[in-house]
């Protein structure tokens, strides 16, 4: 890449320790409403991120395009220097190299080729699908959309570091509202690294009509406190909120309940372990180095409820006296902020198929929740009753509990693993309050 | 340059048989700086510009790009797109505004060095300290965007707006237990909206909120009588009643509203208002990036859906008058049906006169994110503190409470609205990108189901 390599040249005759950041990318997507494509999209984006550190300070600032004559990119480093010179954000200089996984999955050149005419075309055979299963029904209404995207992303900084990847990425969700006397809503989405996904449309069609139809059907229940089943979305809800705690930023600044000194300590049942791993294959989480270059690892968050590790990028990582675990993530516009590649709930041993009481599917408002205390009250989107073998659908319900408490209580953890994009869970069996 | 562009877009128009089109060209400048306890975490100042063009043939065609060499190819895209998709039949057109609007404030932003904005931030994130105050945040953020809006009916609408905001927040820990507290201030205008700020004062209070909440009860389950605070007053209407208002979700019959014009659907005292034109508030703007002024809508007027919130394409869809509520996160991405202020107007009840109406029920304050179904109305929204209300007087101070309701039950059952409004509580709302809003009113007496433990 001329530009990046021009900045380089600029960088090495200063003094100064850098890295750049480069990303090139496009992405088409189509927005069906009312089974109809009304509106198609095609974007360009690309652009050069650069942190300088000077004097123990970092600065960073970007530039959108990657062809920049001599006198842009020179403008760029007088703003990153000016940056770390005013500024004094803390900085432990910048990763050296390591040799990067061999991460399978991560390009598809069929989706980095599709012209406008063929992305088209998979769009409408999902619509087509879409117009196919609703029929005659009147009743429903469907909406969706199908995205794809080709981003090509590169790092190199002043202690060696070189790496450049591409990484393809197709989304689709399709939304179903039924009415009659009153309204019911299903949602379902699904993320993928290659064109394959796109044969998943009809199912994801097919549960978000199955869900509109419940949640139709769906009455508040009596409330109570004991043991529910949760499905995998509303485990992911619960996880995350969990893992802001794990964040080296919040474990530094405390902002979070645990520091460095809990490693190794009981934090949650036994039955949970949570790994983050950004190197499994075809998966929408992966990546074989992140935003500063460091190479993508699995690592055991949560070992049988045993704390094993944060979620570190360099700088926090060096800050509280631990090594990055490669959860730097990033865009050229911005600075490296920790964050997940794939998540993923060990699963269990049982099948939980006879499991007869209230089950948990769907539940919103995971941004009303409070990390640090743990305390939740999300609303129940949809849930169900199960009596000998019988679902019965209910929602609107609130299910309220902590976090810390509602993973510290897992009794039974099932044995099939389900993905929602970058998370992998089982069901899981534990403690909360139904209001 | 622009010229140029308008015409090679005019041809592609002419030889794709592209009806409508419109092209934003902007140039946006930010500048944001965080601090936590006293180390600077974030610290930049950054100038992009950008290309976004939309079409219109029977569906719409967008495309963009950061990068102006390659508008040629945008407007080419965004064309070629328009012609595959099978959207609606018509838009609404009207006539072309030719116009040039300044909003910058008293002081502009970039005036003023950003060693003095770093300097006011860690000031904030100082003032922050105090007893078993374990993590305090500052952060700073402007916005300077410029931009040309252009279209196929001669429009040609240059704007210059600055945003600013400042947001300060406090974690205290003690025995285990944790507090949290935060607040912002901002709009849109100038530096002046930093220094009006009184920052001691409210760098004590957020502190002193977040130590008081780690003595806080866990609020009790069930459905309450809820007193609402006009932030919490805000985050309801917008939520439950704003996102429902939307006309597209209307128009694909997502909407709980869809077909309920006129109906009477809360209190008569009830008056819920969007209002992109109230002076310097954060929601606020004179074109929407469709193009058209925005307008003040009164969605409930006197208790009865009057009207709803609207584009170019639901306008002339749904045979409405076009209000201008089509907004964009950025050049980079197509307009949608949004809100800007949005608020309850004033009711007749002194708020003394609500608390004396509660025998039994929670005093639920501040604003901490919701969510809604606007199919079943269902929504969900968090208060950032509570107070058990017992006999108009506040008892047991509460912590984490969110509330969630039915939007038509709830405004069925609201019994009082205060005469007290306020609406300067800035946020910015998602709905697959990112607008800046405000929105309040006044106290509101509601029922609601409380999940607590």
């Amino acid at each position: 890449m001329e530009a990046v390599e021009r900045l380089a040249g600029i960088l090495d005759k200063r003094n100064v320790e850098w890295e750049i950041y480069w990303e090139e990318g496009k992405s088409a997507s189509f927005r069906i409403e009312r089974e109809r494509i009304e509106r198609a999209q095609w974007k360009f984006y690309s652009g050069i991120g650069l942190r300088v550190g000077l004097n123990g300070r970092v600065g960073f600032s970007y530039v959108t395009g990657l062809d920049h004559d001599e006198k842009s990119l020179f403008e760029l480093v007088k703003r990153a220097e000016k940056l770390a010179r005013i500024g004094s954000r803390p900085f432990r200089g910048f990763p050296t190299r390591e040799k990067f996984p061999r991460v399978r999955g991560l390009y598809d050149k069929s989706i980095d080729d599709l012209d406008f005419d063929e992305a088209h075309s998979l769009a409408g055979e999902f619509v087509e699908r879409m117009r196919e299963m609703r029929g005659e029904r009147g009743e429903y209404t469907l909406a969706g959309a199908m995205s794809f995207g080709t981003v090509r992303a590169g790092i190199v900084n002043s202690n060696g570091i070189e790496g450049e990847e591409p990484r393809t990425g197709l989304a689709i969700w399709a939304y179903a509202v039924k009415k009659n006397s009153r309204s019911g809503s299903g949602y379902a989405s699904q993320s993928y690294t290659t064109l394959e996904g796109v044969h998943e449309g009809e199912e994801l069609i097919r549960r978000a009509m199955n869900e509109a139809e419940s949640s139709q059907r769906a009455e508040k229940i009596e409330g109570f406190s004991g043991e529910v089943l949760l499905e995998p979305q509303v485990v992911e809800a619960l996880v995350y909120l969990f893992l802001e705690n794990l964040y080296g930023d919040s474990v530094y600044y405390s902002r979070s309940r645990f520091s460095v000194g809990d490693l190794g300590k009981s934090v949650l049942s036994g039955n949970v372990s949570i790994i983050d791993d950004p190197t499994l294959g075809f998966s929408p989480g992966s990546y074989s180095f992140d935003g500063e270059g460091v190479p993508g690892r699995r690592k055991v968050l949560i070992s049988r409820g045993e704390l094993r590790s944060f979620l570190l990028d360099h700088t926090y990582g060096k800050l509280l006296g631990l090594d990055s675990t490669g959860n730097a993530l990033r865009d050229f516009r911005s600075i490296p902020r920790i964050g997940t590649g794939n998540v993923l709930v060990g699963r269990g041993s049982e099948n939980l198929g006879d499991w007869s009481g209230v089950v948990v599917s769907k539940v919103f408002g995971e941004h009303t929740a409070n990390p640090v205390t743990g305390d939740f009250s999300l609303t129940v989107e949809l849930g169900y009753v199960v009596e000998n073998g019988e679902a019965t659908p209910f929602s609107g319900n609130m299910v309220s509990g902590n976090v810390f408490e509602a993973l510290g209580s897992v009794s039974r953890v099932g044995k099939e693993l389900e993905r929602r994009g970058s998370f992998y869970s089982p069901r899981i069996v534990t403690e909360v309050r139904l209001v | 340059m622009e010229d140029n562009l308008f015409k090679i877009a005019e041809r592609t128009a002419d030889k794709l048989g592209v009806g409508y089109f419109e092209i934003r060209i902007s140039k946006v400048k930010t500048t944001s700086v965080l601090i936590q306890n006293d180390q600077l975490d974030e610290l930049s100042n950054n100038v992009e510009m950008g290309i976004g063009v939309r079409a219109f043939k029977k569906g719409w065609g967008f495309s963009s790009a950061n990068d102006l060499s390659k508008a040629e190819e945008v407007i080419k895209t965004a064309m070629k797109m328009a012609g595959l998709s099978r959207g609606p039949e018509k838009i609404y057109l009207g006539d072309p505004i030719r116009d040039s609007v300044s909003n910058l404030g008293e002081k502009r932003l970039d005036d003023v060095d950003i060693s003095e904005k770093l300097e006011v931030t860690g000031k904030a994130a100082e003032l922050l300290r105090g007893e078993n105050v374990k993590n305090r945040i500052a952060g700073y953020g402007e916005s300077i965007i410029e931009t040309l809006y252009l279209n196929s009916l001669g429009s040609e609408i240059r704007t210059v707006t600055s945003r600013v905001r400042l947001r300060i927040a406090s974690t205290a820990f003690e025995g285990g237990k944790t507090g949290e507290y935060w607040k912002s201030f901002g709009g849109t205008g100038g530096w002046e909206l930093i220094e009006r700020i009184e920052l001691e004062r409210w760098a004590d209070f957020v502190s002193r909120k977040a130590r008081e909440l780690l003595r806080a009860k866990a609020p009790p389950s069930g459905k309450f009588e809820v007193i609402m605070d006009p932030e919490l007053t805000g985050v309801f209407i917008h939520e439950a009643v704003g996102h429902a208002a939307e006309a597209d979700a209307v128009k694909n019959g997502e909407s709980i509203f869809a077909g309920r014009l006129g109906e009477k659907i809360g209190a008569e005292e009830l008056n819920v208002v969007d209002d992109p034109t109230l002076p310097g508030k954060f929601g606020s703007y004179a074109y929407d990036d469709e193009g058209l002024p925005g307008k003040r809508v009164e969605i409930i007027k006197n208790g009865v859906l009057n009207e709803y919130l609207n584009d170019r394409e639901t306008s002339a869809l749904l045979n409405l008058i076009p209000n201008g509520h089509g907004r964009a996160q950025s050049y980079a991405h197509q307009p949608l049906v949004r809100m800007s202020n949005t608020f309850i107007e004033a009711g007749t009840w002194e708020p003394e006169e609500i608390f004396e109406e509660v025998k039994y029920g929670l005093y639920m304050i501040g604003d901490k994110g919701g969510e809604v179904d606007v199919a079943t109305g269902t929504f969900t929204f968090g208060a950032k503190e509570g107070y058990i209300v017992e006999n108009g007087e506040l008892k047991v101070h509460l912590r984490d409470v969110s509330l969630s309701g039915n939007l038509v039950e709830v405004l069925r059952s609201i019994k009082a609205i205060g005469r007290d409004v306020k609406i300067h509580f800035p946020g910015y709302c998602g709905k697959g990108q990112w607008v800046p809003v405000d929105d309040g009113g006044p106290h509101v007496l509601t029922e609601a189901l409380v999940g607590g433990r």
